[in-house]
């Protein structure tokens, strides 16, 4: 016989140990859903693509709001069947993981084909139906626990949020051990450990055993299956960079590590060549390049990444034509600061021409496996000990040394990701701020150069425009008034632009030297002191290319009539008066735009330009987001133009459809029990506005800080690990506390938002230059002090939800108590989707004072939510 | 007895049925170069078709209003290429899963993480390069066999490289098999697998060359292996939204080298039309929608 079952005794009745497995199991459990978001993210990651893993993840999470629509209208039936519900749920939830996960794996979508091919579309409708289904064993878990645990909600509330928080850390720990092909044993396990942890509360020694036993044979399956049925366990797509290394005939690994900082994987074979943005003429005066000069390095299947072999002199020839050679033109022998080592190339060239290198390497795994591994320390002449390693971004070294370099030099450190077809990641890109180009212009000594190389690969160009935006207003705000005489800038069409600063104005002769090895190489130069450029065409290439665009009626064949002959020569207006001026349209809007930021003139340029080419600043630091959110809809018949915009695209999609998941779940219980259910209930409107501000200000703060402390910790999973469980765990023991104010919440709740939104909004306006002072500190101080400055709001903020359910039970408004979990569930989702849009579009301090002015409108929604039941007594 | 009857009756029919397909698969007339199907009506080529290639009505009337939507967006600018459109079978290079949208104006995936460009990237490129009747080609990445098959019909002299091994091999299948259909205009394209990094040394050099794989660079042999006045082009960017890169070797007046990279639009900036989709001979949209 079960305690619980009892007749008139509530299973959290019960104390001691038992009372404690159960606290922990409700941990396990939401810990073990947090560890299937990251599995799940890490899969798509690793598969294919990780911004469909998001997507994936969100919509799954909307599942939430579901089982609390369902619970909210058979809440008397969810209640009588409380046993079974959970013993069911928990029972599901581990083979439904496996299985859900194994299915999907068998059913892979190619995002590449996403927009050509329907079936690609049905194929991610599976995945998504797939990876629901745990989430909804999950739900009905933690709503069946929180309905039965009205009494004690803030204590339950407590153990979610801190399972949650712990679990995440070790899930994000346990991915030193697991490849992502095996996360999932790591959301099986711990919700196994928390059905044990149940029945063992409940004092049900047989159902503790069968759950036991069900985790096991779970386990078994995903191990023992895929082996035995010849399936995989996580499809890779064959577009993944590393799906092509490994069909080279000779291709070896020769490397693999695993860590929470990426999938690292090196492959040898002679298929592999880099030369990133080598000249065209090394063919006309280079006998050969150096062959086997490399290997391929990828992280989660991504890449190439070039890693190349210590070259004999006779073989570095080609060096001179690599456009990272440009800063070692006009510097002899300089010291030199390298502010990403990635792979190792630039590094390499920089060894070639310096007399002293330092490196700069946020991910850890990067230094381990040039560390570790024999072959690449014999591969590279264990470069890593040829120079000096900051083991950290090279941009906060900078912003914090009094040491001054002849030549830093940021050279394509993105290169994998920004060659990659498929659609690039919304991602912080600190390293390319305003502010971080003037940390860099300032640690040049007074005759150094900054020499900034990116891809140039797109028409109409994008990042390029940004690039040149962000380093010439770091420089003036640096002091330059006149940057005219400190830049020069020149680029290959369709391959590289390398930008260069002087701290001191170019002299002639360099110059002059600059110019000629330009023009040896057959670039293009987009700028340098006193260039001639053709603006008379700005007119025409502005309008151009907004209606190479945006102009053509997709449904109209005869709008392609205005397309010229290819072979047709230009009309003779189009004609370039200047004898040496450029022909490609692309390279002259460049010109231009140099010719903009010299007059200080930037406004005027980007106003008049298709896309967002504002420069990246700690703020909106962001090599994304270009179409502007006026001119989407214009757009939907061309998504393939815009497949490096996919990751922004898709949030527009998931914030699409979570706004409507969230109106459909509103809409259920008005349509289905607003005269029945909700009827005797005032203040209906307001209690879902409080419960939507909640879940939506929550996430907004978690999603917006994780973004904004990587200026601090560098590292973009460190960043999540210590925002997530800072969060969780600081929040958990405010909603702890809250308890204590319980009687008192009228009062006390309205202090607690104003005081959460005075934080916010405060964090908003000064955390950028605190996260900038912190990232000068030693590592284990600047972790503390994350954490000490995470505490504050969070902890306050683990009072709203617990306070608001606490108040829902005591007024007896029993249906309302999971609709209010479900609201508060589904606009979490809304405000995770709408974070990256609101930082690409207005920044991310505008992401937290958003949550901050959201957390003050709960303020009079909560009175609503304080309104008792017509002739019930008031708390 | 009866049984084993049975399964003898089955096996003849099988083979019978086997041969009948092989028959009329077999090409009615032999190629030759001056072979020029008629572009008057849907129907003459259609009918043209039938009679001397012994292909599938269905897929020709596909291939004949493609033909059109790519010669009025001028993608197919010169009659060369023009015709080698026409008389190259898409059909027999595309997976049989695709089969269906052999002729969309779209890529199609053919495995091992390569694409089947869509005809109005093959027909702009092919358009672009201008080919002559006596230029030698050099392909790299042969993919699916269709860019080099089109090449085959301008000239005769044309090289393609495969890195993927098992697709080079496949790729070689599809050709050996409709050789011995009767494509004899096939026997003209030379295929290996190998490395294309380094082009094929032992043909060139070439008049114009082709790259159909991403790199993050123009590999040198190439260039050395390109004639002077010879001309390459390279896609460039994810597959839909590329940008053809044009690369011309010149020599100056003092007999130096020079190496160019240009657009293909001589400066001009193209309105991007969204792939199209055909109803019949209309063309009603986008596949976006």
């Amino acid at each position: 016989m079960i305690a619980s079952t009892e007749p008139n005794r509530n299973e959290w009745s019960q104390t001691g140990f038992r009372q404690l497995c159960m606290y922990a199991a409700v941990g396990c459990v939401a810990g073990a859903i947090i560890a299937l978001q990251i599995g799940i993210m890490r899969i798509f990651a690793e598969g294919s693509w990780a911004h469909f893993g998001s997507l994936v993840v969100s919509l799954a999470m909307l599942g939430f709001g579901l089982t609390s629509a369902v619970m909210c209208l058979a809440r008397h039936w969810f209640e009588r069947h409380w046993f079974g519900v959970i013993a069911g749920s928990l029972a599901a939830f581990a083979p439904l993981v496996v299985g859900a996960n194994l299915a999907a794996q068998q059913l892979p979508f190619n995002p590449i084909f996403i927009v050509s091919d329907a079936s690609q579309k049905w194929r991610l409708l599976a995945n998504f139906a797939l990876y629901l289904l745990p989430f909804l064993a999950g739900s009905l878990f933690l709503g069946t626990v929180f309905l039965r645990a009205q009494r004690v909600f803030g204590r339950v509330y407590f153990a979610d949020l801190l399972g949650s928080g712990l679990c995440g850390l070790l899930t994000l720990g346990s991915l030193f051990l697991f490849r992502p092909d095996n996360l999932v044993l790591v959301p099986v396990t711990l919700a196994g450990i928390g059905g044990v942890l149940w029945f063992t509360g409940l004092g049900s020694r047989k159902w503790s055993i069968g759950l036991g036993l069900i985790t096991l044979a779970a386990l078994c399956v995903h191990v023992q299956l895929p082996e035995l049925a010849k399936i995989p366990k996580l499809s890779v797509s064959d577009y993944k960079g590393v799906s092509y290394a490994r069909k080279f005939p000779d291709s070896k690994q020769q490397y693999e590590g695993i860590s929470p900082f990426g999938h690292l994987e090196v492959y040898s074979s002679s298929y592999l060549h880099f030369a990133p943005g080598l000249s065209d003429n090394a063919s006309l005066n280079l006998e050969e390049m150096p062959a086997n000069a490399y290997l391929g390095l990828y992280v989660d299947g991504d890449g190439p990444i070039g890693v190349m072999r210590d070259l004999a002199d006779k073989d570095t020839a080609y060096f001179h034509y690599l456009p990272m050679i440009y800063p070692y033109l006009i510097t002899n022998k300089p010291n030199t600061f390298v502010v990403q080592f990635g792979g190792g190339i630039s590094t390499m060239v920089a060894l070639h021409s310096s007399s002293k290198v330092t490196v700069g390497e946020a991910n850890p795994a990067f230094l381990k496996a040039f560390r570790e591994s024999d072959v690449l320390k014999n591969f590279t002449k264990d470069i890593l000990n040829r120079v000096t390693v900051i083991p950290y971004d090279g941009r906060l070294f900078l912003a914090n040394t009094s040491e001054r370099y002849d030549v830093i030099d940021l050279s394509l450190a993105d290169s994998a990701g920004l060659s990659n077809p498929g659609g690039f990641a919304i991602v912080e890109k600190y390293s390319y701020t305003q502010e971080a180009m003037q940390h860099y212009m300032r640690a040049l000594s007074s005759t150094g150069v900054l020499s900034v190389t990116l891809w140039n690969k797109e028409e109409p160009p994008k990042s390029v425009l940004k690039l040149f935006a962000t380093m010439a207003a770091a420089a003036r705000a640096n002091g330059d008034k006149d940057i005219s005489q400190h830049f020069f800038v020149a680029s290959s069409y369709l391959s590289t632009v390398t930008v260069l600063y002087k701290r001191d104005a170019f002299t002639q002769e360099e110059l002059s030297k600059l110019r000629q090895h330009t023009s040896s190489m057959s670039f293009d130069e987009i700028y340098s002191p006193g260039i001639k450029v053709d603006t008379v065409k700005a007119d025409h290439v502005f309008k151009d290319f907004h209606d190479s665009i945006y102009s053509v009626d997709s449904n109209s064949a005869q709008a392609t009539e205005s397309m010229p002959e290819l072979e047709s020569e230009p009309a003779a207006e189009d004609t370039l008066s200047e004898e040496n001026a450029l022909t490609v349209p692309a390279s002259l809007l460049n010109q231009l735009a140099w010719q903009a930021l010299i007059k200080d003139d930037w406004k005027n340029f980007s106003e008049r330009y298709l896309f967002d080419v504002r420069p990246l600043t700690n703020n909106h630091p962001y090599f994304a987001a270009y179409v502007f959110p006026k001119d989407l809809p214009k757009i939907t018949d061309r998504l393939e133009l815009f497949q490096d915009e996919w990751g922004y695209l898709l949030l527009w999609a998931t914030l699409a459809i979570a706004c409507a998941a969230g109106l459909i779940l509103i809409a259920i219980p008005v349509i289905f029990g607003w005269r029945t259910a909700f009827n005797r209930y005032p203040g209906k409107s307001q209690t879902i506005l409080y419960f939507a501000c909640l879940g939506f200000g929550y996430i907004t703060v978690e999603v917006g800080l994780i973004a904004q402390f990587i200026q601090a910790l560098s590292n973009a999973t460190v960043s999540a690990s210590v925002l997530i469980t800072g969060m969780l765990v600081f929040s958990g023991i405010g909603s702890f506390v809250s308890d204590r104010y319980a009687a008192s919440a009228r009062t006390t709740l309205p202090k607690i938002f104003i005081l959460i939104g005075a934080l916010l909004i405060g964090y908003s306006l000064v955390l950028n230059p605190i996260l900038n002072a912190i990232g000068g500190l030693p590592y284990p101080l600047r972790l503390l002090l994350c954490f000490a400055l995470i505490a504050p709001p969070a902890f306050l903020m683990g009072f709203p939800m617990a306070t608001g359910m606490g108040v829902l039970t005591r007024l007896t408004k029993e249906h309302m108590f999971l609709w209010a979990w479900g609201v508060n569930g589904c606009f979490s989702v809304i405000g995770a989707a709408l974070v990256p849009i609101i930082a690409t579009s207005f920044g991310l301090a505008a992401v937290i004072a958003t949550a901050g002015a959201v957390y003050l409108l709960a303020i009079p929604a909560f009175f609503g939510v304080l309104k008792p039941i017509v002739n019930e007594t008031n708390i | 007895m009866n049984y084993l009857l049975k399964k003898i009756t089955f096996a003849v029919a099988i083979v019978c049925a086997s041969v009948s397909l092989i028959a009329s698969a077999a090409v009615p007339k032999t190629y030759t170069s001056d072979m020029v199907p008629p572009i008057d009506s849907k129907e003459a080529f259609v009918n043209w078709m039938v009679t001397t290639r012994g292909e599938d009505k269905k897929f020709l009337a596909q291939r004949w209003d493609r033909y059109q939507a790519l010669v009025q967006r001028k993608d197919l600018t010169n009659d060369q290429t023009k015709r080698a459109f026409l008389l190259t079978p898409r059909e027999e290079f595309v997976r049989k899963i695709s089969l269906a949208h052999t002729y969309d104006d779209n890529f199609l995936d053919i495995g091992y993480g390569v694409t089947i460009s869509g005809p109005h990237a093959v027909s702009r490129m092919t358009s672009v390069l201008d080919i002559q009747k006596t230029d030698k080609v050099l392909e790299i990445g042969t993919g699916s066999g269709y860019q080099s098959a089109v090449l085959g019909h301008i000239t005769d002299k044309v090289w393609t490289i495969e890195i993927i091994k098992p697709l080079a091999e496949r790729t070689r299948g599809i050709y050996d098999g409709i050789i011995a259909k009767g494509y004899t205009e096939y026997k003209n394209v030379r295929t290996k697998q190998a490395d294309g990094y380094y082009g094929w040394e032992d043909a060139a050099p070439f008049d114009k060359i082709i790259v159909t794989c991403g790199i993050d660079h123009i590999p040198p042999a190439l260039l050395k292996q390109l004639k002077t006045g010879g001309m390459m082009v390279i896609p460039v960017g994810p597959p839909g939204a590329q940008h053809v890169l044009k690369i011309t070797k010149e020599a100056n007046p003092d007999g130096s080298i020079k190496i160019s990279r240009s657009d293909i639009y001589n400066g001009k900036v193209v309105p991007f039309v969204p792939f199209t989709k055909l109803e019949g001979d209309a063309i009603v949209g986008s596949h976006n929608k």
